[in-house]
């Protein structure tokens, strides 16, 4: 019914809507289709164009990546069968597998892998990958199934990369100026049959889908005919659709977890290793978040322990570090030490110091993004705050809205309103994000300092494993003191899926990646 | 939103003489009607007295209660009193009322009079460009609002205010349209009153009985404007106790804690009604004609 | 009757030029650079957020760009949208018939329920039956959309398990249409009976009712068909509500209409889709609306036009 493009006057399109109601009726799901429902909607197909989570996961049903992650993180062989590092650490070779295609027939070479890359950094085109591969200066089909890569420096994190999502291979053939909104041809194990912003994305099986390396069991194509991947908003028409069995998987509502269990009408996954990471940043652009004090005062003034027990129950875990659980670096002893510990009377101290007082408070705006019961945890953080002087305005919005905002505060030098602070977050499988984030430009450009760039450097250029260690535990230290990335918990987002019980096979892999390979539905 | 205005097109000036609050409350709706606002502001003037708990102290009890002694409409997900937190939200609905009415009213009144009075081409465009904007409907027009000002309660106010400056500009104009033909206003023409006189005078008198029937109700349809608004995540932000958000904020625990759902429904509705009753009482009042209805 | 519907279609056109010079200003009354606050996701370079500039034409003086805007629009070209980069007019075009069938399913509710009431109340005046019927009324009037409902979400799909409560077919439909169509019944019904009322008090119904014609006759031939006349001239106004109540109710129901993809455009700031939402829902209003003046004027003989 999506489809219409009937551009006619208003009895056209009236006539167009009664049909296509009707129409419904018939389109009933006698193939095996699985309906998966989900709090917000992709932003782009594309990509390059989008960091969401939400569209990371479709993109991992549509694209196949070189690496796949294991079930513990470990990027494996996949696409590319296997690989040469040059001495220098400079130039990759990888072999891939030979037999793959692409959904629209093509073979899947070498020539995808270059365009895909290529693209990744063409100036004409808006990315937000580029800082993520890397320091790549040039990509080279050796042979249909040879590709090299060349670095201009070291890159410790290319490999595991490279079973990311972000590094999801775009066949050649993806030329038309609809890709990314309404066509995406990759190799991945379903196909795009249309997306309908804000409300699904249909999928079918790809009939041709080979799998190497991924953490499923079944090596060929999807048992399900469809995957459509829904938009609902609200957690408690999530719930209802499920217990009627118009949806199959969906996060359930928070406040009904413990029921649902008890039922045990649902099945509960909830997902491990997520690398995900929830935490406070500030706009230092201007006052009061360029004074150092501000920022630990927000830090200390709230509990992320008392706020986390409130609204997930035993379901999130405090989480010290900048990088999550599961991620090469973390540490929760080593981060505490430099953590904020909720301490009102030490937040209500350092505020005298800049001269706020019970008179005077302190005027800032906390940005979340939505679902996920974010917003009461917002709200718990705000009567906290409020306890230490520090009157924080809510603004919730979507995360891509989100990320755009950030960046446009931290670039608002002069301006009069006071800077705000937010509560961001990153999924990442390497300490390499905090490059991406806090080396000058940085990806929203945000806090940098030239010793930071210098840290940070380091992590990149540092290959071997203890050094590495070192050189990350460095860079931590150094966020928490300056209080410019300060932990808060983890995981953060959909990771607790509530799974009716004819669908089996529904896997979730590490990083937040799920999978739908194995499923099928029973009956 | 906005879908109560249609009864005040027919109100037209009548003399306000006689005990005008004695045959308000002659009227049942009109009687109603006051009661019922009274109630909301003397909730709004005392609510400290009236609220047993801070309306943003979280955990003022257990989380999700239902309704008790202690906690008379129970308690949300914070813990914190829905009773109070609605007590509280009477403010907010009033001032929002008061606020939007009166953006929309004095604009309104001024274009309606200004266009009414001038005539010829200054009216021809101005009552064009008001029809215009009439028939883009209130929602669009604080929707662009919201997109200009961005989010938050005072922007909602501003957006429902200056949404529905038409409508009021549109009621002052057929006023003024058949004012400014009597025979006492042309005679006030002819003995060479001045502009401002001519305006303020001999029109705004005879246009203040219809608007004070309009505005009472305009309240009613702005408070469920901003109350939509705020359901939709645009208007009121936490902690703000407004009743519009506390219902947004009670979807996801619907089946769980009904009453965070019911009662602050209940409030709008009973506000909304209020208003309404004392505008239509306030016209039987004001304009004989439609008494006999 | 031609020249009155020449009038009525240019007073439409104008109305939609205003809109489009509306859209246009829009864009230039938000505070800070749109440009940069539209592609601030993503890492763009300042050259690439000149091409953005120059591609949406906001280097030109702003008469350029109206001209610019007014040209693409010819062509049926409304821009693309910042979240996810598709045009607009498909982005719409793709989800009105959503917000079509919600409103005209909620307005046929409305007119059963509506005119039958108010026009049972006007019959019966004085009787409890008015005063019944009038209360119900006022109270539907008073009810806001968006919490009636979620009491009948919470009834009918939550606590019966009836109706389904999210996704797009007929009997996701119930419950949206239910809750705008009966708010829009009580207006309705306060409409039609004080039109009624207006007819049964005019001469032609007593002088038919003299002449001893039987009351079925006087009802159906005479009360009814003038009435009518009156409720039809306010139905254009009650669609446009009906739109705009769309625009809430599609929120509480997850029912995939404009309204819910205009709230999301300007949560994300999608200025491209926001003035493409405008100047396309306030075309839909201004047609529906020359579309009821017009049957209007078929309606009712007693009015010449010219």
């Amino acid at each position: 019914m999506r489809r219409s493009t009937t551009r006619g006057p208003a009895l056209g399109l009236l006539a167009t809507a009664l049909l296509a109601t009707t129409g419904q009726l018939v389109t009933t799901a006698n193939a095996a289709e699985l309906v998966w429902a989900r709090y917000g909607d992709l932003d782009s197909l594309d990509p390059h164009r989008a960091t969401s989570t939400l569209s990371m996961q479709v993109w991992d049903q549509i694209y196949d990546t070189l690496l796949a992650f294991d079930a513990d993180g470990q990027p494996q062989p996949h696409l590319a069968k296997s690989w040469e590092i040059s001495e220098d650490g400079l130039t990759y070779t990888l072999a891939l597998e030979d037999g793959v295609v692409c959904h629209d027939g093509s073979p899947f070479d070498a020539n995808d892998v270059k365009f895909t890359i290529d693209r990744a950094f063409d100036e004409a085109q808006p990315s937000l990958t580029r800082t993520a591969w890397g320091p790549i200066e040039s990509v080279e089909v050796v042979d249909p199934l040879t590709v090299k890569v060349s670095m201009s420096s070291k890159f410790g994190a290319f490999l595991p990369f490279l079973a990311d999502s972000f590094s999801s291979i775009v066949c050649d053939t993806n030329t038309a100026d609809t890709f990314g909104s309404s066509t995406a041809i990759g190799a991945g194990p379903f196909k795009l049959v249309e997306w309908v912003k804000g409300d699904a994305v249909t999928l079918e099986r790809n009939p041709d889908y080979k799998n190497f390396g991924k953490p499923v069991e079944n090596m060929g194509p999807p048992h399900l005919d469809r995957l459509v991947i829904k938009t609902v908003p609200e957690p408690q028409t999530r719930l209802a659709a499920l217990q009627t069995g118009e949806v199959h998987i969906a996060e359930p509502p928070f406040d009904d977890i413990a029921a649902i269990k008890e039922a045990g009408e649902l099945d509960i996954v909830v997902a491990a290793n997520t690398g995900q990471n929830v935490f406070w940043e500030f706009a230092i652009s201007r006052p009061p978040f360029d004074d150092i004090r501000a920022r630990q005062a927000v830090a200390y003034a709230t509990d992320p322990e008392m706020a986390i027990d409130i609204i997930y129950g035993g379901l999130s875990q405090r989480e010290w570090c900048p990088i999550a659980r599961g991620v090469f670096g973390n540490d929760q002893e080593f981060c505490k030490q430099f953590g904020y510990a909720y301490n009102p009377e030490k937040a209500v101290e350092l505020l005298a110091e800049l001269g706020y007082g019970p008179d005077n408070p302190l005027e800032t705006t906390m940005f979340v993004w939505t679902g996920g019961n974010r917003h009461k945890l917002a709200e718990i953080f705000q009567a906290q705050l409020a306890q230490v002087g520090i009157n924080a305005a809510i603004e919730i919005m979507d995360i891509g809205t989100m990320n755009a905002r950030v960046k446009e505060q931290n670039e608002l030098v002069d301006d009069p309103s006071p800077g705000t602070f937010d509560m961001m977050t990153w999924s990442w499988y390497d300490p390499d994000i905090l490059y991406a984030l806090w080396h000058s430009p940085g990806a929203y450009s945000g806090f940098t300092t030239p010793e930071l760039d210098a840290m940070l450097e380091l992590t990149r250029t540092t290959i071997e494993p203890e050094a590495r260690l070192a050189a990350v535990h460095d860079v931590i230290k150094y966020l928490m003191e300056n209080a410019v990335h300060v932990g808060l918990y983890t995981p953060g987002w959909e990771w607790v899926f509530a799974v009716r019980p004819e669908v089996s096979g529904f896997k979730v892999g590490a990083f937040l990646h799920p999978m739908f390979n194995d499923v099928e539905i029973k009956g | 939103m906005a879908s109560v205005v249609e009864p005040a097109r027919a109100a037209a000036g009548a003399p306000a003489s006689r005990s005008f609050l004695g045959s308000l409350l002659r009227t049942p709706s009109g009687a109603v009607g006051l009661v019922v606002v009274a109630v909301l502001v003397l909730a709004a003037l005392l609510a400290a007295w009236i609220a047993p708990y801070d309306p943003l102290r979280m955990a003022a009890g257990p989380r999700l209660a239902p309704p008790s002694w202690a906690h008379w409409f129970g308690t949300d997900d914070f813990g914190r009193d829905v009773f109070s937190r609605i007590v509280y939200g009477a403010r907010l609905t009033l001032q929002i009322g008061v606020i939007a009415v009166g953006i929309s009213l004095t604009s309104g009144l001024l274009l309606g009079l200004v266009a009414g009075y001038a005539s010829g081409w200054t009216e021809r465009v101005l009552m064009r460009l008001v029809d215009v904007l009439f028939s883009f409907t209130e929602i669009v027009i604080a929707l662009a609002c919201l997109a200009i000002l961005g989010i938050g309660l005072t922007n909602a106010m501003i957006a429902i205010g200056i949404a529905s400056i038409p409508f009021y500009a549109r009621i002052t104009h057929s006023v003024v349209l058949v004012e400014r033909n009597k025979p006492y206003f042309e005679a006030a023409v002819a003995g060479g009153a001045g502009h401002l006189r001519l305006i303020f005078r001999h029109l705004l008198p005879n246009v203040v009985p219809t608007l004070i029937v309009v505005g009472t109700l305009g309240v009613s349809t702005a408070v469920l404007a901003a109350a939509g608004l705020s359901f939709l995540g645009l208007g009121a932000q936490p902690p703000q106790p407004e009743w519009g958000f506390m219902l947004s904020s009670s979807r996801d625990l619907i089946s769980r804690a009904p009453w965070m759902m019911i009662f602050p429904g209940v409030a709008i509705a009973i506000t909304v009604l209020g208003f309404n009753l004392l505008g239509d009482g306030v016209r039987e009042v004001l304009d004989p004609r439609q008494r006999q209805r | 009757m031609l020249r009155y519907i020449a009038q009525r279609l240019a007073a439409a056109a104008v109305t939609i030029w205003v809109a489009t010079v509306a859209v246009t200003l829009l864009i230039h009354a938000v505070p800070g650079d749109p440009v940069r606050i539209m592609y601030a996701k993503f890492q763009s370079t300042p050259e690439q957020l000149e091409a953005v500039r120059t591609s949406l034409g906001l280097d030109q003086p702003i008469h350029v760009q109206y001209a610019m805007y007014l040209g693409r629009l010819f062509e049926g070209d409304l821009g693309r949208t910042i979240v996810g980069d598709q045009p607009v007019l498909d982005v719409l075009l793709a989800r009105f018939p959503a917000t079509l069938t919600l409103a005209v399913a909620s307005l046929a509710i409305a007119i059963l329920v509506g005119m039958p009431l108010g026009f049972l109340a006007a019959y019966k005046r004085g009787s409890w039956i008015d005063i019944g019927a009038m209360l119900v009324a006022i109270v539907g009037v008073s009810m806001p959309h968006f919490w009636l409902g979620l009491l009948l979400l919470f009834f009918f799909a939550l606590q019966l398990g009836w109706l389904p409560v999210a996704g797009s077919g007929i009997a996701n439909l119930v419950l949206p249409a239910l809750t705008l169509g009966l708010a829009n019944a009580a207006v309705l019904a306060r409409l039609t009976r004080s039109a009624m009322i207006d007819i049964f008090d005019q001469d032609f119904v007593r002088t038919a009712q003299a002449k001893g014609l039987p009351k079925t006759v006087v009802l159906y031939r005479h009360a009814l068909r003038a009435g009518l006349v009156p409720i039809v001239s306010m139905l254009g106004l009650q669609f446009a509500y009906l739109m705009g109540g769309a625009i809430v109710v599609e929120n509480v129901f997850a029912w995939n209409g404009v309204g819910r993809l205009a709230i999301e455009a300007v949560f994300a700031r999608d200025y491209p889709l926001i003035q493409g939402f405008i100047l396309f829902f306030a075309s839909i209003v201004v047609i529906v609306s020359v579309i009821i003046d017009v049957l209007y004027a078929f309606l009712d003989p007693r009015i010449r036009y010219g």
